[in-house]
């Protein structure tokens, strides 16, 4: 008896290619719970590859409304095939005006810093070190 | 059991719970002192909370309506949180007197079970408080925000503490996210404060990019493991845990790598919100070009929240049936030695770099870090002595050593607000008359500000864990859990050893501070600093200095048995 309310979670690349190749024969690619959370992986996973390889301040903070919304991505589809349910609806709302309220913040102190420096590159943030 | 109502009944439901049947009529009955019940609603429990959300308004209407020539912004947030304190004091000795034995297993859960209302909560809800008060009146006495700036600097700091009162009872996955959110944007803010300064901007900018971005990393944990679960309430987590890895054959398939990954994940979000090791680094650069005063707040009442919450989504995994989840206790035992690990080299990390350090600010941002390191330490050993189970069946036993453990950090934490404020509001009182926070220029101090010194010195010696000082008894308590710790793994007993060796070398970057006011003289050009103890300034630090000497002396028993009495409350 498999007490897991997960159904299953694609690790192996290959049969995630295997699932997803292009199959001229069967046009209908079944949508399930996995292929939300890939989704939600590669969105998560392009924002951290955007959070540490952009020098410019904003596109940082894009890329941590990347994460954020991988992350919602996962609650909305768990909440729609776990027992999960609304609870994950409930905080993906939650998580959408936490991110507002951030970003608001953030582009704040963003202009604040492009007042001081003329610049946002992350990488002119230099004069507290040691 | 939701589906089965119609929207009415719902409403019905959630309206009963949150004001309870008959909510005017019970408010007398708690403040006689009585428990609130469950028919008093969750308005009533949550009211230190609520009179907070009441000052942030006050705030805002005093710089709406032109009022604020009338009522400072200073004089509206001392009162609320001096009323919001002697209200979590009072909720506080309810929970207390009421028949110390039976109130042990009061767990009261507020708005539908997202948070919860038991004596762990009110207690870090007296400290937060009491250590908002205290920072109202420091920024009060140096004059920090101007009168102008005044309500937006308190709503800021009183927004942050709403977050942090959320931290410390959430219930709930989704009030762990909010409650970190909601402490932190303010926090962001508030480094930034001093407003054209290129140092606080930057440190602004750099504290926002980075704990954005592990804010973010943690929430996806947090929709990993809800998703594995199936549900975000902390009391049914660990049966769920049961269901899916309980049976589970003991090999890395999907489930127990997805339930690791989210594990990790979440505590990155902690380690960055505790400043351990290798998300450390924006601590220093924040708290240096932050305010002094803004420093302290973060490092002590950030902290203490974050432990608090680290512990319940600790204990919410771990759950009270240790003994049933078979796979997952040497998981724990094993996570608990990592934690403690991880707390070794962040002690040792924060403790070598406060050597070079020339700025009070960032020597104490280091000096923090290690701290925090310390603390993590008796966390590392609540795990480890709670998944002991091959080494003491007797599952009373174990709850009984970690109740220890977590007592020890409670006391430290207690402690540790009140050595490192008092070290920032010498800092603080300093940098007003000198216009300088560089160590070597704290020359002759002794000879012109006498107070100043005196406090600077018990709250150095407390730091470094001297013995007539409560930060010794802290450190003492925390250590003798690790050695506990020891018997059921050798590692606990090297995280000890580098612990000891830690302390001694925190001594020289201490005492080189005290070197500086007592020995060398003062600079030529240097204006006098004269702050007697009669003034309000020289008196807030000497209380803090005795409460200091207090809490290692005559205060130590008080202490640590209310601290051992909330700490019993976690454990069934």
């Amino acid at each position: 008896m498999n007490h897991s309310p997960v159904k299953f979670f694609p690790v192996s690349v290959k049969a995630v290619l295997k699932k997803y190749r292009f199959d001229p024969q069967n046009r209908g690619l079944s949508v399930d719970l996995s292929s939300y959370l890939l989704v939600g992986a590669v969105l998560f996973v392009a924002g951290v590859v955007c959070m540490a390889t952009k020098r410019n301040g904003i596109g940082v903070l894009m890329g941590v409304e990347l994460v954020l919304n991988g992350a919602n991505i996962n609650f909305v589809a768990f909440a729609n095939y776990t027992k999960l349910g609304l609870d994950g609806q409930v905080i993906s709302l939650f998580v959408i005006v936490l991110a507002a309220a951030e970003a608001a913040v953030a582009l704040a102190i963003a202009l604040s810093f492009y007042n001081n420096h003329l610049t946002i590159d992350v990488d002119q943030a230099n004069q507290l070190q040691g | 059991m939701v589906c089965d109502m119609n929207f009415s009944e719902l409403l019905q439901r959630v309206v009963q719970d949150t004001v309870g049947t008959n909510p005017f009529g019970d408010l007398g009955r708690v403040w006689q002192g009585q428990q609130p019940t469950l028919s008093d609603g969750s308005l009533l429990m949550f009211l230190p909370e609520l009179i907070v959300v009441g000052t942030i308004l006050a705030l805002l209407f005093v710089r709406l309506f032109d009022l604020d020539k009338v009522f400072s912004g200073q004089s509206v947030a001392l009162l609320g949180s001096t009323v919001a304190l002697l209200v979590a004091v009072v909720q506080f000795l309810a929970l207390k007197n009421f028949d110390g034995a039976a109130s042990d297993a009061v767990h009261k859960t507020m708005f539908t079970g997202l948070l919860v209302y038991d004596a762990f909560g009110v207690f870090f809800k007296v400290f937060l408080l009491l250590f908002l008060q205290l920072v109202v009146y420091l920024t009060r006495l140096t004059g920090l925000p101007d009168r102008e700036d005044a309500p937006d600097f308190y709503t800021l700091l009183f927004g942050s503490t709403l977050g942090m009162l959320l931290m410390i009872s959430s219930n709930n996955l989704l009030m762990v996210f909010l409650g970190i959110e909601m402490t932190s944007v303010p926090s962001y803010a508030m480094v930034g404060f001093l407003k054209g300064r290129r140092t606080s901007s930057e440190a602004a900018f750099k504290y926002v990019v980075y704990g954005a971005g592990a804010a973010g990393v943690m929430l996806y944990g947090i929709s990993l493991l809800a998703g594995l679960l199936g549900t975000t309430n902390f009391p049914e987590m660990a049966v769920r845990l049961n269901m899916v890895i309980g049976t589970h054959p003991l090999k890395m398939d999907a489930t127990l790598l997805t339930l690791l990954l989210s594990i990790v994940m979440i505590l990155v979000g902690f380690a960055f919100k505790l400043s351990i090791f290798p998300f450390h680094f924006w601590g220093p650069d924040a708290f240096e070009g932050a305010s002094t005063e803004v420093a302290g707040f973060l490092s002590v009442a950030s902290k203490g929240a974050a432990f608090a919450l680290l512990l319940r989504v600790l204990l919410a995994l771990v759950g009270p049936t240790t003994e049933q989840s078979g796979l997952m206790v040497p998981v724990y035992f094993y996570l608990g030695i990592a934690i403690s690990v991880l707390a070794a080299v962040t002690a040792t990390f924060g403790n070598l770099a406060a050597y070079s350090q020339n700025n009070i600010k960032r020597m104490l941002a280091y000096s923090t870090i290690a701290h925090a390191g310390y603390m993590l330490m008796a966390v590392g050993a609540m795990l480890v002595l709670l998944n002991a189970t091959k080494h003491v069946p007797d599952a009373q036993v174990r709850w009984d050593l970690a109740t220890r453990a977590v007592e020890g950090l409670l006391f430290y934490l207690w402690v540790y607000m009140l050595m490192n404020l008092g070290a920032f509001a010498v800092a603080a009182f300093i940098r007003n008359e000198l216009f300088s926070e560089d160590i070597t220029d704290f020359g002759g101090l002794w000879t012109q500000a006498p107070v100043l010194t005196f406090a600077m010195a018990c709250c150095m010696f407390s730091l470094i864990g001297m013995p007539p000082f409560g930060g010794f008894t802290g450190k003492f308590m925390v250590f003798s859990s690790l050695f506990q710790a020891g018997h059921y793994h050798w590692a606990m007993w090297g995280v000890l050893a580098i612990a000891g060796l830690n302390t001694v070398f925190s001594l020289f970057y201490y005492v080189r501070v005290l070197k500086f006011m007592f020995i060398a003289p003062a600079k030529d050009d240097a204006r006098r600093v004269k702050v007697p103890l009669t003034s309000a300034a020289g008196s807030y630090v000497f209380a803090l200095a005795v409460l200091v000497l207090w809490t290692g002396m005559w205060g130590a028993k008080y202490l640590s048995a209310t601290a051992h009495d909330v700490a019993s409350v976690l454990f069934p």
